[in-house]
């Protein structure tokens, strides 16, 4: 074995990591305010990891909250945010320190694991969890009192998405008889398909499935993918998949010179910035079936410009609104709580009932279990550049552009 | 114990050694009484990041296979407790003692594989890697365990704790954490002083020569997959209880694995503190880290992986041999024997 003196080198280590005890020891007690004031919501989103992306747009919903609240005369909340680094393990360690710190009330986490492990802390803490986005349904079976989620459990969203699939075609007066099925083969895409050849029989859809083709999510290219599902000769194509497919799936499609009458995408991707910025005009077209906002709502008009106003370079969606909406909820029920009291706050969630909100749906309203059943996915077109409604009928802005303009005659 | 037993694990340590335990020990039974939940929250973390690194050290610190798909051993005493739980209502110590063969025959299957073909290195690591894989995608495709779209444990609001089912506050995780530590530093102990324990630091230092010596290296290097994979597993069924949800793509993840050894690699290979250590120094750095940025107002998503990783880099470019080996001769306490 090798000898290594460095005698300085251990100083400082040994410095630093007394330094970090000491750090890590004199957390500062806590002190939890009840009574007036704000109310203190530790956010907790996944900010780093692989999830990143999505957990910073969550937080743009985040910071331009506060003067939107305010105008509707909601109490202000202090936000003390945490990052779950896309990690159950962390979620769990700081949902604790948030609470140590004096969070009175927990909104988050995107991803159903990392909610799943604060659910649990706060339930034991007696902290309310408004959950912003997470679709397990079992987040919401476990009895708890102190988590509601105001976001469509797995079985919801299918549902939504294959019913409006068919007020969709209503809508258009054509009903497609055949379709090419792309989707990635990770646990996302291959769970979506199975949850739709399950439920398709339900819905009595009028097209069938030509092919099926499914895709590696890392893929580099899908050339040979899109040239079978040409070959499949279908009138429209469902998908399944995220960004960086999407954006492959679409060049592909301007190369082989193969504008199906729809895109229909069941998930991320094709809705998202940089799908619209990157490919200009030859992102317009495909539709995508996922929890929306309603464009009509009055507050859904005052978050745009909110947000407009804030990140010019980037279309409102299902992230921001969501996020939004969960600070909207906590704010509420604060306000008719009167109180920091951790069960007078969790009994005004409960007793929410809030009709003036952003998402699709008669408003915002949870059941014994804590889950707003009323929420709704909406069909979304890309136009311009933008995202438009198309589908449920009471929150469309425009009408469905079908079929697609064909790629070859965009400018 | 018998005193054979804790002759057998005194064996060959110092007073001081001896001190120095008792007192991490007896710091350690009292936390609960002095940290906050917070706090608790990250010394569960630590320990169990010990616990991990100890039984990986295993195979690698004593018996010199470096296995990069540990994941496995764990992901499989998770699920196999949680579905016994869930499915039949059988609870976790019942089901540690059904996921403690399941994984050991996992690893023995590996082990079969690589050492009676001859397969070592990095061609063994690869190995791991890929069951490991080979795992994470065959579990998001079994539907008896919800496949990819997870299997999670019901989670009951109890008054008090139940040790038995393993539902209660994170004081009671801590000591059963903390019990598991212990148990598996006196395993190694005993394994290290035992024949079998000089036998794999043989094959480590030359296999070949250790198998012109006698040794029946086939055997020992089976013996050591099997007892790490499945003291692993009961990291898994910990694991499974305490957060009370798995995601194959979360629970197999290559990412875990390589969290295993990262204990042990930062603290010492083939040492028994090291492990502890490694785990201690680790993710206090990372909660430092956090509470620092928070103190001076920087909430910058990443930053603290990209000043951890830094970190990790010093430590190990001025520390080869990890933190433990130089640490325990400026406290006088190295010996010959890890």
């Amino acid at each position: 074995m090798t000898s290594h003196k460095r005698p300085s080198r251990r100083r400082v280590l040994a410095g630093a990591a007394a330094a970090a005890a000491t750090t890590t020891l004199a957390m500062p007690a806590i002190v939890r305010a009840q009574g007036k004031g704000p109310l203190k919501v530790g956010v907790l989103l996944p900010r780093s990891g692989f999830e990143a992306g999505i957990g910073q747009d969550c937080q743009r919903g985040v910071d331009i909250a506060a003067p939107i609240l305010k105008s509707l005369g909601l109490p202000a909340l202090s936000i003390i945010n945490g990052d779950t680094e896309s990690n159950v393990d962390t979620a769990r360690e700081h949902a604790e320190k948030l609470i140590e710190d004096g969070a009175q009330l927990l909104v988050g986490a995107f991803d159903s694991g990392q909610t799943t492990a604060i659910a649990q802390v706060a339930e034991q803490k007696g902290i309310p969890l408004v959950i912003n986005i997470a679709s397990a349904p079992q987040i919401t079976e476990q009895g708890y009192k102190f988590v509601v989620r105001n976001f469509p459990t797995v079985s919801m969203l299918l549902n939504d998405e294959l019913s409006e699939q068919k007020e969709l075609f209503a809508l258009v007066g054509d009903e497609p008889k055949t379709a090419v099925f792309m989707h990635v083969n990770d646990l996302f895409g291959t769970g979506m398909s199975k949850g739709i050849h399950a439920m398709m029989p339900k819905y009595d859809l009028p097209y069938k499935i030509l092919e099926e083709i499914s895709y590696d999510p890392a893929a580099r290219d899908l050339s040979v993918e899109v040239t079978k599902a040409k070959a499949a000769n279908a009138e429209i194509m469902l998908v399944v998949g995220r960004l960086n497919d999407a954006m492959l799936i679409t060049r592909e499609l301007v190369k082989q010179r193969w504008t199906p009458k729809a895109i229909l995408s069941m998930g991320p991707g094709w809705y998202e910035n940089q799908y619209t910025k990157t490919l200009g005009k030859l992102s317009d077209g495909p539709m995508s079936l996922v929890p929306w906002y309603d464009p009509n709502k009055k507050l859904s008009k005052t978050l745009e410009a909110a947000f407009a106003k804030a990140y010019p370079d980037y279309n409102l969606n299902t992230n921001h609104v969501f996020t939004f909406e969960a600070l909207l909820v906590a704010a509420d029920a604060y306000k008719r709580a009167g109180s920091t009291d951790p069960k007078a706050l969790a009994a005004a969630l409960h007793a929410t009932d809030i009709t003036d909100n952003v998402t699709i749906g008669p408003g915002i309203k949870f059941d014994a279990n804590g889950q707003n059943t009323g929420v709704r996915c909406g069909v979304v077109q890309n136009r311009g550049g933008k995202q438009v409604t198309v589908v449920p009928k009471e929150a469309a802005n425009a009408k469905p552009e079908w079929p697609m303009k064909p790629y070859q005659s965009r400018a | 114990m018998s005193a054979i037993s804790l002759a057998r694990v005194a064996g060959g340590a110092s007073r001081r050694i001896f001190v120095l335990l008792a007192l991490l020990l007896a710091v350690l039974l009292a936390a609960p009484w002095i940290a906050n939940d917070y706090l608790l929250t990250v010394l569960i973390v630590i320990l169990y990041s010990a616990f991990t690194g100890q039984a990986w050290n295993i195979m690698m610190g004593f018996a010199g296979q470096l296995s990069l798909g540990h994941a496995l051993y764990a992901g499989l005493g998770a699920y196999v407790s949680a579905v016994l739980f869930v499915d039949f209502g059988i609870g976790p110590w019942i089901g540690f003692l059904a996921a403690v063969p399941v994984a050991a025959a996992a690893g023995a299957i590996i082990g079969f594989l690589a050492f009676r073909f001859g397969v070592a290195g990095v061609y063994f690591a690869i190995l791991t890697i890929a069951f490991a894989e080979f795992a994470r995608i065959g579990f998001d495709h079994i539907a008896a365990v919800d496949a990819s779209a997870g299997l999670f444990l019901p989670v009951r609001q109890v008054a008090h704790n139940d040790l038995w089912h393993l539902r209660g506050d994170p004081t009671m995780f801590y000591y059963v954490i903390l019990a598991a530590t212990v148990a598996a530093f006196i395993l190694c102990r005993l394994l290290l002083e035992s024949r079998i324990g000089y036998f794999w630091r043989a094959i480590r230092e030359d296999e070949e020569a250790a198998r012109a010596a006698g040794v029946a290296t086939f055997r020992y290097k089976m013996v050591a997959v099997m007892i790490s994979a499945g003291l692993t597993s009961f990291a898994g069924v910990f694991y499974a209880f305490f957060y009370n949800n798995l995601f194959p793509e979360q629970v197999f993840n290559i990412g875990r694995s390589i969290e295993m050894i990262l204990g042990p690699v930062i603290g010492g290979i083939g040492t028994l503190f090291g492990p502890i250590l490694g785990a201690f120094v680790l993710t206090g750095l990372a909660e430092s880290l956090n509470a620092a940025m928070a103190a001076f107002g920087l909430d910058m998503p990443g930053a603290k992986q990209v000043f951890y990783g830094v970190c990790l880099l010093v430590v190990i470019v001025a520390l080869p041999q990890g933190v433990w080996p130089p640490l325990a001769r400026r406290l006088g306490l190295a010996k010959d024997k890890p």
